[in-house]
């Protein structure tokens, strides 16, 4: 098999091979089967704060608290809304506020290596700022599921090699974690095993590791 | 499949039926706001926000109508809201800040944005298997045997998976050809 017929994949395969049209179709949908925009997963936790939103607004009604942005007149209102005595839903948007007058980055984003250790795998991060602090999306591939008191963990850490945890998971391909550090001042990331033996610190075996890039 | 009695649940804001079409269209609308806008944030935020908006306009929506193409329509119109929100804010001092959209450009990327949500469909319709073959190889731009390496599995069982799901693929998605030609 040459190496175009390799790469190209689809043309050929058990059963027999895709007639012209087939071809020409999926010919011309190469760009959009490329686009990350079209693959790209939201975080799981989208899906609760849809449903919150929604339910959120079903009590209020007009909505009693939004919040609004400064330069957003006239513009239909990001709505943020505080759970009353009576219900005990709180939300919280995505959306990201910006200090007043400030121009500090609000997101930031990390392509993951897999080190000597994991060769195969890899990852990206994106972190973004909120009020409970930074918000972490972790994609990975490559990582076979850990448990049974085997983990993963997740860390940021800074110029002087202090490393603070965001989190623990068992496998990938998503994971949403959190860090009340910013990456400005910790802009590794790096995900290490470990095991659940009592001790706290990050254990030897790195498995990801990436630095962080603003973006805007 | 959201069905009769889940649109009508979602016009209610049951939580169930909310969920029930988040799950069947919250990633194409994702696609929809994440082509227009490209950044994953603002994307998130554009799909909370078309769900909201949606819920909001589900009473005058015509139940005899596919929820669907409706969804995405209100997708792009939310995402292309976000984009000129996001290039005002870039530009211009807040002080300043216009409420004339029409001083704003739409993003080429808004124009695809249909195409993004019909691939995100007949993409979800896949086997996992077969999807993932097709992520790595066009995506990735993986070739057959490095997919195979990649997943653990022989070459022909690869070519199997990447000839069913590009055959269903083409069946779905080949009058987006016609329209764009």
């Amino acid at each position: 098999m040459s190496a175009d017929d390799d790469r190209i994949g689809y043309l050929a395969g058990e059963g027999g091979e895709l007639d012209s049209t087939e071809r020409a179709d999926l010919d011309a949908l190469r760009a959009l089967l490329a686009d990350p925009a079209v693959w790209a997963e939201p975080d799981p936790g989208l899906e609760d704060q849809v449903v919150a939103a929604i339910a959120a607004e079903r009590t209020s009604g007009s909505s009693s608290a939004t919040h609004r942005r400064r330069g957003d007149r006239g513009r239909r209102p990001w709505i943020t809304v505080a759970a009353g005595a009576a219900a005990v839903l709180v939300v919280v948007g995505i959306a990201v506020s910006r200090a007043t007058g400030g121009s500090s980055p609000q997101r930031f984003a990390a392509t993951l290596t897999g080190t000597a250790l994991a060769p195969s795998a890899s990852g990206s991060a994106t972190l973004t700022r909120t009020d409970a602090g930074w918000r972490i999306v972790l994609h990975t591939t490559g990582l076979p599921r850990l448990d049974n008191g085997s983990y993963y963990q997740a860390w940021l850490k800074n110029g002087a090699g202090i490393l603070v945890s965001t989190g623990t998971f068992n496998q990938g391909p998503t994971v949403t974690l959190w860090a009340g550090v910013s990456p400005v001042e910790f802009p590794t990331v790096t995900v290490t095993e470990q095991l659940a033996n009592g001790k706290p610190t990050p254990s030897d075996t790195r498995v990801l590791v990436g630095q962080v890039d603003e973006r805007r | 499949m959201v069905v009769q009695g889940d649109l009508a649940g979602f016009r209610d804001g049951d939580p169930d039926a909310v969920r029930a079409a988040y799950r069947e269209y919250g990633r194409m609308v994702f696609a929809v706001a994440h082509k227009v806008l490209g950044d994953r944030g603002l994307a998130e935020e554009a799909t909370q926000q078309a769900f909201v908006q949606a819920w909001r306009s589900a009473r005058s929506f015509d139940p005899t109508r596919e929820l669907g193409p409706w969804l995405a329509t209100i997708a792009r119109r939310v995402a292309i809201d976000v984009h000129r929100r996001e290039a005002r804010r870039a530009h211009q001092p807040i002080d300043e800040v216009t409420s004339d959209p029409a001083l704003v450009t739409l993003p080429e990327s808004a124009e695809a944005a249909y195409e993004a949500w019909e691939v995100r469909r007949a993409l979800d319709d896949l086997p996992a298997e077969e999807r993932e073959v097709v992520r790595l190889q066009h995506l990735e731009g993986l070739s057959q045997s490095e997919v195979a390496q990649r997943l653990g599995v022989p070459v022909g069982t690869v070519k199997s998976r990447s000839f069913r799901a590009h055959r269903h693929l083409a069946a779905r998605l080949g009058h987006l050809r016609e329209e764009t030609a």
